[in-house]
């Protein structure tokens, strides 16, 4: 469902984070991405949310090409299909739990009684809903990642995309990354990961693990 | 943009609260321009209506005859021989004066009236309908009774004559000036009964007023009026206009200096904001950008915000402009428009005379502004790739 075309990607006059890399993604495939830092995994995973286009190649979503489509019709493609947990959360400190998590469905304009409801459900499956209207910046770093997974699941997307999510975590709480990670795939996700954590490695549901280097598969 | 995003909305809110001390700084700034435009026209247009006012009730042209520099009678013969110019239509002998009250050291401005003349000030009009005076009978306003009043004088009232001796005549009524302080130590009475008072022979009064039927013509017939008497003071209406708004005083340097300094804070936050926002503000837009919102709902919450944060200031300084000038009365700063005898002197008064034109001015050169140093700096930064969030 997700395909990359001989995509490069080139920063400025020459970095070349990603050069001529041809990828095909699953439905329901739980990828790691690995490689060691300045690899390109991030940059893999721009091009796939539509928050930048390759240099050259295509990036195509269910047959959609997300590469070459306009701002309107990316925003609604990563609102609907796209859900990120980044590797610094990029929750928004001085908002509440709520608020946060609702944030993607702002410009909706959707009722007050299916917001309450949205952020409640995903607040319950992350086990977060007890905290819904504290501040963000007032949570332990554990709590803002599972925020930032409640965030990324409000629309149900096929596609999750984690980059370095255990980055900030300790064993512990990354290990209870993982759990929520099975979840997600019993579920039918798309799920690419970008890490270089090795806990990520041998697990037993993960179906594929792909190098880079340098920008090129190895 | 047809429907109004109270979620946007909220958000654009809680924006503005989360850079609080930023926004409060703006908000200053923003408020206390606004105020001083504000009033600035205020107190501008409220003393040029009132004016305009005054201009209204006087006649077209009035004259007045001295005598070595002094104020002196003018006669009726006079009267005549202008009324034969071209273009006047009709003229009357008038007997008013200033009458300087010792005892209690105020000037009372006698009116003398002819209930068979015609009468310019409608206040003088409602009054002569409702009574009708003898000429041992004057209305005084309030303020003149309760000067009379500290005098113990109750029901009537003792002029002193020129030639020392006193006239007495009866207070029949009094009545309420309203806003027409400069009315407010009016006493009027017969024309007889002030050409008494005065000292004026039967065939004497203190001015002539002239009535012009073309309005275009008043300027031709008071230079010929002032060729035909030499002696004479000739005030046109619109030279009298003319002299009262020499007694508008724009130029001080309090106002204009404090002017000046908002106005460049307020340029120097418009700059700030059009060269772009601070990384933190950028990675923001990246968030929403990352979470799905598309260019124009970002753009959708910064125009709130914008609008959000220049309309609160607007009605703020519109708000404390009103109050200073209408409820205080511009203290402080009234002297610098007008100058210290217009108040004194001349009893204007700052009534509400609102024109919508300039608080509309004031508007578009700010609010409007200010929105857009808002939105192109983020309508920039939202057109960008959002990759710089994943790093
Ligand atoms: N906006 C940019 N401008 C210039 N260079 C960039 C930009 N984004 C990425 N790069 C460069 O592209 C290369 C790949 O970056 P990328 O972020 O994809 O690596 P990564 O594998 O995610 O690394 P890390 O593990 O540190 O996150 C790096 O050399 C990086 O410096
Ligand atoms: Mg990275």
């Amino acid at each position: 469902m997700i395909k990359l075309k001989n995509v490069s990607k080139i920063y400025g006059k020459n970095i070349k984070a990603l050069q001529d890399i041809s990828l095909e993604f699953s439905e329901g495939e739980l990828i790691v991405l690995k490689g060691v830092s300045g690899s390109g995994k991030s940059t893999v995973l721009s091009l796939i949310a539509g928050l930048s286009k390759p240099t050259a190649g295509e990036v195509i979503v269910d047959g959609k090409k997300i590469s070459k489509m306009l701002d309107h019709f990316t925003a609604s493609y990563r609102r609907e299909n796209i859900g990120i947990v980044f590797q610094k959360y990029n929750l928004i400190p001085d908002l509440s739990v709520e608020e946060n998590v609702l944030l993607p469905l702002f410009p909706l304009n959707l009722s007050r009684e299916l917001m309450r409801q949205k952020a409640k459900r995903v607040l319950e499956i992350f086990s977060i809903a007890h905290k819904v209207s504290l501040m963000v910046r007032n949570l332990s770093g554990g709590e803002q990642q599972r925020v930032a997974i409640a965030r990324a699941n409000i629309n149900d997307p096929k596609i999750i995309l984690a980059d370095e999510p255990t980055a900030n975590l300790d064993e512990k709480l990354s290990r209870e990354f993982i759990e929520i990670l099975r979840e997600l795939k019993s579920k039918k996700r798309t799920i690419i990961v970008a890490t270089h954590d090795p806990l990520f490695f041998e697990l037993d549901f993960v179906d594929r693990v792909i190098n880079l280097e340098h920008g090129k598969l190895l | 943009m047809s429907k109004i995003n109270f979620y946007l909305l909220e958000y654009a809110y809680s924006y503005i609260l989360r850079h609080k001390n930023k926004n409060i700084f703006i908000v200053t700034i923003f408020t206390l321009l606004v105020a001083l435009l504000t009033t600035l026209f205020f107190v501008t247009s409220s003393l040029r209506y009132e004016l305009k006012e005054r201009i209204a009730n006087q006649s077209d042209i009035i004259i007045q005859n001295y005598k070595a520099g002094m104020p002196a009678a003018i006669d009726i013969s006079v009267l005549n021989k202008l009324l034969e110019i071209k273009g006047v239509t009709a003229g009357k002998l008038e007997i008013d004066g200033k009458y300087y009250f010792k005892p209690k050291e105020s000037i009372f401005y006698l009116l003398g009236v002819d209930a068979f003349e015609m009468q310019n000030d409608p206040m003088v009009i409602k009054l002569l309908e409702k009574y009708e005076l003898s000429d041992s009978e004057i209305l005084v306003s309030r303020n003149v009774q309760d000067i009379m009043h500290q005098a113990y004088y109750k029901e009537y009232f003792n002029f002193i004559k020129p030639d020392g001796s006193l006239q007495k005549v009866s207070i029949k009524a009094s009545f309420d000036v309203g806003e027409r302080v400069e009315l407010k130590n009016l006493i009027i009475m017969n024309k007889d009964t002030a050409r008494e008072i005065f000292g004026y022979g039967v065939d004497e009064g203190s001015g002539i007023a002239l009535s012009v039927a073309n309005k275009n013509e008043l300027e031709s017939i008071s230079s010929k009026i002032r060729l035909l008497l030499p002696n004479a003071k000739v005030t046109s209406k619109d030279e009298l206009l003319l002299e009262y708004e020499k007694l508008f005083n724009y130029d001080s340097g309090v106002f204009l200096s404090l002017f000046v300094i908002a106005l460049f804070t307020f340029f120097i936050i418009i700059y700030d904001k059009a060269n772009g926002l601070s990384s933190e503000e950028k990675r923001e837009i990246g968030i929403l950008k990352a979470i799905g919102w598309c260019i124009e709902d970002v753009l959708h919450a910064k125009f709130y915000e914008a609008t959000l944060l220049s309309f609160f200031s607007f009605i703020l300084g519109l708000g404390i402009a009103f109050v200073y000038v209408f409820i205080f009365k511009a203290p402080l700063l009234g002297r610098i428009f007008i100058h210290e005898n217009m108040l004194e002197i001349h009893n204007f008064q700052l009534n509400i005379h609102i024109e919508l034109s300039y608080i509309l001015l004031i508007f578009l050169l700010s609010v409007p502004v200010y929105i857009a140093a808002t939105l192109i700096p983020s309508w920039r930064v939202a057109t960008l790739d959002a990759d710089e969030v994943m790093r």
